[in-house]
């Protein structure tokens, strides 16, 4: 049992420190360099499976704080009053776990680079500990510096080690989050000042909530910086007309670096949303719920009609990333409020919440997965054009399988993980708007459409058509677990969603009960009242 | 433990041993517990359906005993008012049998045969019709409850023992049809490589068994779901076997195709499923098919909450549909109320749910106008299309009509009516012109489908399951016949080149027959007047009570719209007899058309020929005793409301559901009237292809028009092609093109005014800014470099300057200073 | 007779400065700028001394005197040495020869 403080800590910055020790090692070493990054990124796993194991499900009265454990807060700079603070939760539990997990994959898929190696695996470990971070952080500056901490290595790890227009990518996946990152300092700003000078998460959410005795944020304020808030967070989620920065960033970076992207870094902005834009704007929140519905549906429609139309493999994946994320904006925004107490409406925002968290997750799974399928094919014949494939089957039967299981997973059949979240954010939206409910529906048609017809191109059929084929050889071991481990947690979480849905469920019910309360027009009015 | 448990468990166990089958047969060859020329995948897979039709079987014997047999026996229809049954087999250890346990809540199927009928035999009531519970928890948001639950009824353990039964024999059959694939170098004929030569790979033996038993897993679960829910997590999981299996020659760009085209349509169906579910878990908060408790407190499942106890729709007075509300109601009957207000449905949300729910059951079953993925998909081994595309899976979308009828307000039931009619006829006509021997059977499958959709939504529900039981038989049986002709004739399927190989291949050719008389519903005339009932094969008797019962329905809507309801089927009934006789005719009799492959024709070994015997004894006689047969009986215990009385929803359609004397009044003359067509069918299909009477190549020419749209399948293909796959892919173009042309081009845009206006500003910085720093620094040193001059060095002249200084300061002090 | 005014103090204090000025700015011969200058410290000495005798400042003109003789001596023994370099690296004395401090 390691106290709160020591475990988090470490989860947060073992990678940073492990990333120092990676300086001392020569940089010819390259083999030593990758285990020693593949033990980093493990020991981090290890930990925050080791959160996992300490979280309690059925929490004291004594574990909370404000719906927290393992929370704690120190002085970091208390001339502006910002604090260390962190803290977990059964919303960013999951994604810590995640993290972790995709991480180790990707230093595991890391294998294939050659260049550079010293400075990419120190890259590497910064960013990871920037997105736990990002994951742990309740102090907004604190959230701020990681979610910037973690974007120059991102750019450096596009921009060296990437395709032919790497620079273009990194660039353009650069200045896009910066984009973002200026609007929610500027939220940031306007929240510390108007809150009396507090970064504090919880208590910036308590203000926004009208829970704090003679302090408010008014409903036009709220929507203001929700406003900022939601387009800093819907670029990296990423949700049209945001979206453009992802295939090209996908399709420059290197496989295990896409791998993160897609798994772990479009996390983030989901995260962003229910951890600050939701709790500290509930009034911005519901005001913009139907747009944001609106939003979301039109983000999987037209992710999956642009994927249709994709002929370089990890372009396609990445439009497939456009679609899926659409369903999570969809969950989270299923807002109807509820007319009094126990009204049903409030389970089918929880249930799209909760949905949406989950999606985060399978889709962190399934996608990093496809990924890392179209990676094993490029690393053998350095293209991606999906007509100049084909009999991949034949000559990959066992990695043909593995990526059916994967591919699956995306297009949410069930039993894997892809299907859990889909549904249940499709079910809880009927609702919400029967109009939107039905458009989303017809997602499962496209989906359907471009994953198969993708198989198709690339697996079936005679004959390889394109070059390179005698370097097509069957997945090695490395690949082969990453690939299972993938696969497996796809079929568990699958079969098995309540092993996620019960740690998320609490945390979903405190969070949608207490924005309901809070838009409540009584409480608007009493806390209008307050502050006159 | 009780009944309910040893059910679930026996059934669990046959649902699961398959899974586990797939998991051991999927890596054979990487486990080396086998290799590429063993026969042990296919014998696993065997011993897993088998043990699991074991299963069902004690299941369903377990039952039947726990029961006293009294669902085996016609009397439980309250139309047979028989005085002489038995009423004493209430012992005391059932009563302990139907006790309520935890995880079992007592049906409500048994208050309502106590409920509905007074004069009912009152013994039922202490055998539940069903069993059911959960098997754990998928997810849990408030009130609202998902999980994977057991139901089981009479229906389901059927529906077990028949799949599984069937699956036996088809596993048995396949290891005889694929030891083509027992080979290090399988030769595939249908692909050609550029180069002139055939495609080689290593066979795939285990794999077809793996994704066999895989596929058997999901039917079962499907069968034994609980909820819709979980319906839809087994609906989806067929139809990915359906895909693996129908491309499980995945270099054949036609098979995988036909897998995508088979599953894609498919989630077409499954929208409007997913847009039923929406509703369901919107309006009615719940998936649960029976009612459960849990903490104490009573959760309503869907069916009490609709049809209340007694299988009436409480339906509000309201002048039209359009406002009408249905109230929902708990198993007593009582209205459910939300703090004051009743809980209630819009009644045309339920309409919208029912039809959700059916386009589902549209797309699975390859109903109009989803029909056309079903053909396609005989690009599969034939073993699949007896098994996935003709006896199990595509029956499941019939089998959810089923399960899910009390859900069904009348305008749904008779949308689905139209839809199996429509879809009969359509497809029966197409099954005319085919050629292909897999693809006449195909269309008839299709056909057959649709007379079940339409038993269902004209009140037979019985009538319709016991046609999908028959119907399972006796079409696996063909399939595999068709599949024996294909092996013995070395992959031939055109019939135009078979003829006269009932010499060859005798036993195929009669147990196939017995498989066209059973599916024509052929049945000796006059001997039901002799015998007290008609000495028939199974087709006879389920056809027989579709048909009864959709003349039943039509009398008793007289609408001149809904006659056709009756005459279509007539009519497809006799078009059917037609094309299956044709099929036997041009196959088995007759003289050989293609003397090659005459000659290279020849019989099975018995692991083919042993599943067609089996079958066929099953496809004759199955059915034995029609209406009164033990079958037929089975299935209609677990009717889901009884039809004691003629069902209307009235108050808000006239639409009039027959009861069982309704049907039975008209039986005599529908079944005539079909029997007439049938033979009618058989007699010109005779003339034509075995007298050649008229050559048939003349009616083609006579009828050219009419033909060329018949083998164009009614240009159902060109139309989906031209509505939807074209303008999808033309707004996918669209959508990426947006990407570029806009999207990108607003970022470049601003990214270079970001660069021109840097420019500027360089130019300013540049010019202005340093411009006046340096003006300030180059003034300064030209001004100290314009005095340097002055220094020249010389000590006397410096002196001579302080000397001047001197003086002139004096001079100014002396000026200035006051005097 | 009467008494020597402060006049004529100044008077000859006035004649010493201009001596001196006169000195140092005609001679070529870096001792005759030195002379000069002793002069014109001189005249300074006697202006202190006369202004000391004459107005009620008590011995602070005196005192004033006695520091510039100090600096006086200090200033030749610095000036000598440096004419003496000069001498050493120019083998002469004339202030005319040496303009290296020219800007």
């Amino acid at each position: 049992m390691l106290s709160p403080e020591y475990l988090l800590s470490l989860i947060v910055f073992l990678p940073a420190i492990w990333a120092l020790l990676v300086l001392f090692f020569d940089g010819k070493a390259s083999d030593e360099i990758r285990y020693f990054g593949v033990i980093g990124t493990a020991l981090t796993f290890a930990l925050t499976l080791q959160l996992v194991s300490q979280y309690k499900l059925e929490p004291t009265e004594a574990d909370l704080h404000q719906g927290m454990q393992f929370y704690f807060s120190m002085p970091w700079i208390p001339n502006w009053n910002v604090n260390y603070a962190l803290g977990v939760d059964g919303i960013s539990l999951p994604l810590v776990l995640l993290t972790g997990f995709v991480s180790l994959l990707a230093m595991i898929a890391s294998w294939s680079i050659e260049k550079h190696l010293k400075g990419y695996v120190i890259l590497f470990l910064l960013l990871e500990t920037g997105m736990m971070g990002v994951f742990l952080s309740l102090d907004f500056l604190l959230f701020y510096v990681f979610w910037e901490v973690m974007l120059l290595p991102m750019y450096f790890l596009i921009g060296v080690w990437g395709g032919p227009r790497r620079e273009y990518a990194a660039i353009k996946f650069f200045l896009y989050t910066l984009a973002g990152g200026v609007l929610m300092l500027i939220a940031l700003l306007m929240l510390y000042f108007t809150s009396g000078n507090s970064f504090d998460l919880l208590y910036l959410a308590q203000v926004g909530q009208g829970q704090v005795p003679g302090l408010s944020f008014s409903k036009n304020f709220q929507i203001t910086a929700f406003i900022l808030l939601f387009i800093g967070f819907a670029i990296k989620l990423p949700s049209f007309p945001f979206h453009t920065w992802l295939p090209d960033a996908h399709v420059e970076a290197p496989t295990p670096i896409s791998m993160i992207l897609a798994g772990v870094l479009l996390k983030m902005g989901g995260y962003g949303i229910i951890r600050l834009a939701f709790p500290i704007c509930p009034l911005g929140a519901q005001y913009c719920a139907y747009g944001m519905v609106a939003l979301g549906v039109f983000s999987i429609i037209y992710g999956a009609f642009a994927a249709l139309a994709q002929t370089d493999f990890k372009r396609l994946v990445a439009y497939s990333s456009v679609s899926h994320m659409g369903y999570v904006l969809l969950g989270l925004a299923v807002w109807q409020v509820a007319e009094k107490a126990g009204d049903p409406n409030l389970h089918y925002w929880r249930m799209g919440v909760n949905a949406a968290m989950f999606q985060m997750i399978a889709h962190g799974i399934s996608s990093t997965g496809m990924f890392f399928m179209v990676g094993i094919l490029y690393d053998r014949v350095h293209h991606r054009d999906v007509n100049q494939f084909g009999g991949i089957a034949g000559l990959m039967p066992h990695y043909t399988g593995l990526a059916a299981g994967i591919f699956f997973a995306g297009l949410g059949l069930p039993g894997l993980c892809g299907f859990i979240g889909e549904i249940f954010s499709v079910l809880s939206c009927w609702n919400f708007d029967k109009t939107l409910a039905i458009i989303a529906a017809s997602g499962v048609i496209l989906t359907a459409g471009y994953i198969l017809w993708t198989m198709q191109r690339v697996y079936f059929g005679p004959a390889y058509k394109g070059p390179h084929g005698e370097a097509l050889v069957p997945i090695n071991g490395r690949e082969k677990f990453v690939s299972y481990a993938l696969l497996a947690f796809a079929i568990i979480l699958g079969v098995f969603p309540n092993l996620l849905f019960q740690y998320m469920d609490p945390s979903v019910k405190l969070l949608v009960d207490n924005l309901d309360a809070a838009v409540h027009p009584a409480t608007v009015e009493a806390a209008t009242t307050m502050v006159r | 433990m009780d009944t309910g448990t040893v059910l679930r468990n026996l059934l669990t166990l046959a649902w699961l041993l398959p899974l586990a089958g797939f998991v051991a047969e999927i890596y054979a060859l990487q486990l080396r517990w086998s290799h590429r020329l063993s026969k042990a995948p296919a014998q696993l897979a065997v011993a897993c359906i088998g043990a699991g039709f074991i299963c069902s079987l004690s299941a369903l014997l377990y039952w039947g005993s726990a029961t006293n047999w009294e669902a085996w026996s016609p009397q439980h229809h309250g139309h047979h008012a028989d005085a002489g049954h038995d009423t004493g087999h209430a012992d005391a250890h059932h009563d302990a049998d139907a006790a309520p346990a935890d995880a079992m809540h007592p049906a409500d199927g048994a208050d309502v045969a106590a409920h509905a009928d007074d004069s009912h035999d009152k013994a039922e009531a202490h055998h539940p019709k069903f069993y059911a519970g959960t098997f754990y928890r998928l997810a849990k948001f408030g009130s609202l409850d998902f999980t994977l639950d057991w139901y089981i009824d009479s229906l389901t353990l059927v529906m077990f023992t028949m799949v599984t039964f069937i699956a036996t024999c088809i596993h048995l059959f396949a290891m005889g049809y694929m030891k083509d694939e027992l080979t290090e170098e399988y030769e595939d004929h249908e692909v050609h490589l550029p180069g002139g030569h055939h495609f080689t790979r290593p066979g795939r033996f285990h794999r077809f068994f793996a994704f066999l038993s895989l596929f058997c897993f999901s039917m079962l679960g499907l069968v034994l779901a609980g909820n819709i829910f979980q319906v839809f997590i087994f609906w989806e999981l067929v139809g990915v076997c359906s895909f693996l299996l129908i491309g499980f020659y995945v270099e054949r760009h036609s098979a995988s195709t036909a897998a995508n085209k088979a599953f894609i349509m498919n989630r077409v169906g499954d929208f409007g499923f997913l847009i039923g579910l929406m509703i369901l878990i919107t309006s009615l908060g719940t998936f649960r098919f029976f009612d459960s408790v849990e903490n104490g407190v009573e959760q309503t499942g869907l069916f009490t909450l609709v049809r209340g106890n007694d299988g009436q729709l409480d339906v509000s007075d309201a002048p039209s549909a359009v406002n009408s509300v249905v109230y929902l109601r708990d198993s007593q009957g009582h209205r459910l109320v939300d703090g004051t207000q009743p809980r209630t449905i819009s009644y045309m949300l339920l309409i919208a749910a029912g039809l959700g729910v059916f386009a589902g059951s549209i797309g699975k079953s390859a109903q109009f106008p989803l029909q056309t993925w079903l053909p396609d998909a005989m690009e599969g081994p034939t073993p699949v299309s007896a098994l996935v595309h003709s006896a199990t899976m595509v029956a499941a979308g019939v089998y959810l009509a089923g399960r899910f009828y009390p859900m069904f307000p009348p305008e749904v039931l008779l949308g689905i009516a139209y839809i199996g009619c429509i879809t009969a006829f359509l497809a029966a006509t197409i099954a005319i012109v085919a050629t292909d021997i897999k693809k006449v059977l195909a269309y008839s499958t299709i056909s057959q489908l649709g007379y079940m959709m339409l038993g269902i939504g004209v009140g037979g529900w019985s009538a319709g399951l016991f046609h999908l039981v028959t119907h399972a038989f006796f079409k696996s049986l063909m399939f595999l016949a068709s599949g024996s002709v294909i092996a013995g004739c070395h992959h031939e399927q055109d019939m135009r080149k078979m003829g006269g190989l009932r010499h060859k291949m005798p036993i195929t050719a009669y147990t196939m027959l017995i498989g066209v008389i059973a599916i024509a519903g052929l049945a000796i005339p006059g001997s039901a007047a002799l015998f007290g009932q008609p000495i028939a094969f199974s087709g006879f008797h389920s056809k027989d009570a579709i048909v009864a019962t959709a003349l039943a329905f039509t009398e008793l809507n007289p609408n001149s719209l809904h006659s056709i309801l009756f005459i279509v089927p007539l009519v497809t009934a006799g078009i059917t007899a037609f094309y299956m006789f044709r099929l036997w005719f041009m196959t088995f009799a007759g003289q050989p058309r293609d003397e090659h492959v005459y000659e290279h024709a020849h019989e099975n070994p018995p692991i083919m020929t042993m599943p067609l015997l089996i079958l066929s004894v099953l496809a004759a006689g199955c059915a034995l005793g029609g209406e009164e047969g033990w079958l037929f009986s089975l299935i209609s215990y677990s009717e889901s409301f009884p039809l004691h009385a003629a069902l209307s929803s009235h108050r808000v359609t006239d639409i009039v559901i027959p009861s069982h004397p309704d049907v039975l009044r008209v039986h005599g003359t529908a079944g005539g009237l079909a029997l007439l067509a049938a033979f009618a069918g058989m007699i010109v299909a005779y003339l034509l292809y075995c007298r050649k009477v008229v050559n048939p190549d003349d009616i083609r020419r006579q009828a050219g028009g009419v033909y060329d749209f018949l083998v164009d399948k009614w240009r159902f293909d060109t139309l989906y092609d031209a509505a939807f796959v074209r303008p999808a892919h033309s707004v996918a173009y669209w959508c990426q093109a947006f990407d570029k042309t806009v999207l990108d081009v607003v970022l470049h845009a601003s990214a270079a005014v970001t660069v021109v206006v840097a420019r500027w500003e360089r130019l300013f910085d540049e010019g202005m800014v340093d411009g006046l720093v340096n003006l300030v620094g180059n003034t300064t040193t030209s001004f100290g470099r314009s005095l340097r001059v002055v220094q020249t060095g010389q000590l006397r002249q410096y002196i001579m300057w302080i000397a001047v200084g001197v003086v002139v300061l004096f001079a100014a002090l002396y000026t200035t200073l006051p005097k | 007779m009467e008494p020597v005014g402060l006049n004529a103090f100044l008077m000859v204090g006035a004649i010493m400065f201009v001596c001196g000025i006169v000195c140092m700015a005609i001679k070529r011969n870096a001792i005759g700028v030195l002379m000069g200058v002793e002069l014109v410290l001189n005249g300074a000495n006697l202006n202190f001394v006369a202004f000391a005798r004459y107005t009620p400042f008590g011995l602070d003109g005196q005192i004033f005197a006695l520091f510039v003789i100090v600096l006086a001596a200090a200033e030749a023994a610095v000036a000598l040495a440096i004419a003496l370099n000069f001498y050493n690296n120019h083998l002469t004395i004339d202030v005319d020869r040496g303009n290296e401090l020219q800007g």
